[in-house]
């Protein structure tokens, strides 16, 4: 089975605009559309959050799709499950408000929606080739690749620096 | 097609059985899994089963088995099939109706049932229930629809389930507990104003500090309950919801060393060869206070169950305790969470309270403060997984206490302070 995409954020990259969240809201509303969405009931919610950590740190936080994904089995309704292409999803019509999910979650990423009593986190946006946040990063913090691809990334980023220093 | 691989017997399809089915499933493909269950249905949802009584799910919208992380394939349930006896020398579960089932693995799972306290007279009349299985549900669901009034004896989380599902079919409740406060085993009476608020504003009736003594009751099933200050109130229906207790009674006669439950080592062990407990009828302990435990919570149940699955299949895990307080819910509008050491009168722990009119939390933090130990979040519970991670792993706190203190815990917080 091919390997599939994850979210992945880039730490160094991150400037906190919050560009992600308005487009995760947007894409998680019923018109898609930034202004209309604005009005909806219930209220889109964003399911990236964007947090800053002192002394001048910001970091994009969002469902890990944990491998061993703690809310999956602690889930009182089976609600939650996970789909062929590895993404934890909360089954809206199943969830029945009980926020055990949110208990057990240890990034913190698993959201209530008051108005209709429900759970939400991210769901890798099923209907977009590229997860609404990461093609609205100005940065590209916020980057969607395999495990492969990414750590390869990583991989020529350090070379480079490694033959910098070398080389000076 | 022949199969010469293990047989994994386990005892009891609920939370903690199934989990630990499917842990074997995942770990390996050949070994051959059948589940001995008392019940007559297939596995459900137990903590689902309140919704049954207020009419807003089926009984099939509780099936377990095909959803959320339950897809496993070769898993065999034999429903009707209550075990007897364990026999540990020859590796054989003795089943009602006379079946032998012999196993390589046998994993006993239970479960617990609901605290019948016997100081109460006529709890045998029809009309009475402890709500446990579907069945009970189902019945008390028919009940519900014959009567106006239920009187709910005991103020913990099952019974404020219970409680709001008959409010929802318009039906008068009345709960009755003998603490000073609903949810006593959960928080203490100061920290449950918002809930008792909520409470009384949905129309629930609360007398507290009270317990009933008799059930009263004639041809057509109950017809009231007599209390200990000489009340006496008129209904059709009582529930009972005083707790609950390990299913050991079948291991009577087995060398199955029992005490309260069924004791088993880290890795899930009993004292006996190729037998494993799990769930709500083992001793489990608590890893901030050291307490051996018997919880009585699904999720709980689910991750022992699977930590024994492991296990028996080879893949050696250590079940590392669970919080003796842990629950989440909602009771009327009102979101909560309770975990860790939540009880602190009389207790020299650092305890911050922080209380407005929409919201509670209390946050309990070791004698020297280095450490958190514990939190009621009411109204917003934002982030509670954090929290109990930074419970759950004794982090030093010292860096992130102001955020903790102010509600304002994020994962950046763990991950770069």
């Amino acid at each position: 089975m091919a390997q599939p995409k994850e979210i992945f954020v880039r730490l160094d990259r991150c400037m906190g605009c919050h560009s992600c969240e308005l487009a995760c809201a947007v894409e998680h509303s019923q018109s898609k559309a930034l202004y209309s969405a604005i009005s909806e009931k219930p209220t889109p919610q964003s399911r990236v959050y964007v947090e800053w950590v002192a002394p001048d740190n910001r970091l994009p936080v969002l469902c890990r799709h944990c491998e061993d994904a703690p809310c999956m089995h602690a889930c009182i309704c089976g609600a939650i499950s996970r789909t062929e292409e590895g993404v934890v999803m909360t089954n809206t019509d199943k969830c029945i408000g009980c926020w055990t999910c949110v208990m057990v979650c240890p990034y913190g990423v698993i959201g209530r929606h008051l108005e209709e009593h429900k759970a939400y986190r991210c769901d890798r946006c099923p209907d977009l080739e590229i997860p609404a946040c990461v093609s609205s990063c100005p940065t590209k913090a916020l980057v969607y690749q395999t495990v492969g691809e990414f750590s390869k990334d990583v991989r020529k980023v350090a070379s480079s620096e490694i033959l910098a220093g070398e080389g000076g | 097609m022949a199969n010469n691989g293990m047989r994994y017997v386990i005892i009891g399809a609920s939370a903690a059985g199934m989990a630990a089915a499917e842990a074997i499933r995942n770990s390996e493909s050949s070994g051959v899994i059948t589940l001995l269950s008392e019940e007559p249905v297939m596995p459900y949802f137990r903590p689902m089963i309140p919704f049954l009584i207020s009419g807003k799910k089926s009984a099939a919208d509780m099936a377990l088995i095909g959803q959320g992380p339950y897809s496993g394939t070769g898993i065999e349930v034999r429903l009707n099939s209550r075990a007897e006896e364990v026999d540990t020398s020859n590796q054989a579960v003795m089943v009602q109706g006379g079946d032998q089932v012999p196993y390589d693995r046998l994993l006993i799972a239970t479960g617990s049932r609901p605290y019948i306290p016997p100081e109460i007279n006529g709890t045998e009349a029809k009309g009475v229930f402890a709500l446990r299985t579907l069945t009970d549900a189902s019945a008390a669901a028919d009940r519900a629809a014959k009567s106006d009034h239920v009187v709910m004896l005991g103020g913990g989380l099952l019974n404020l389930k219970a409680a709001f599902a008959l409010l929802e079919r318009g039906l008068d409740v009345t709960l009755v507990v003998y603490s000073p406060e609903v949810l006593s085993q959960l928080m203490e009476p100061d920290d449950a104003v918002l809930i008792r608020n909520a409470l009384n504003k949905a129309g629930l009736k609360i007398i507290t500090g009270c317990s009933a003594t008799h059930i009263l009751s004639q041809a057509g099933g109950v017809n009231g309950v007599l209390l200990d200050n000489g009340q006496e109130i008129s209904c059709q229906m009582v529930c009972i919801g005083k707790g609950v207790f390990p299913n050991v009674d079948f291991l009577q006669q087995s060398d199955v060393q029992v005490d309260q439950g069924v004791v088993v080592d880290r890795f899930t062990s009993c004292n006996a060869a190729n037998v494993f407990a799990a769930g709500d009828v083992a001793v489990t302990f608590d890893p901030i206070t050291g307490d051996r435990i018997v919880t009585g919570l699904w999720t709980n149940a689910v991750e022992m169950g699977r930590c024994a699955g492991y296990n028996m299949a080879g893949r050696t895990t250590e079940y590392t305790g669970t919080f003796g307080i842990l629950n989440a819910t909602q009771v009327a509008d009102e979101p909560f969470v309770s975990m860790g050491i939540v009880h602190t009168s009389e207790t020299d722990l650092e305890t911050h309270v922080f209380s407005t009119p929409k919201t509670y939390r209390k946050l309990v933090f070791s004698e020297e403060g280095e450490r958190l130990v514990g939190a009621v979040f009411i109204g917003d519970i934002s982030h509670a997984g954090l929290y109990r991670y930074v419970i759950r792993e004794r982090m030093a706190v010292d860096k992130i206490k102001p955020f903790i203190l102010k509600h304002t815990l994020h994962y950046g917080h763990l991950l770069l302070s």
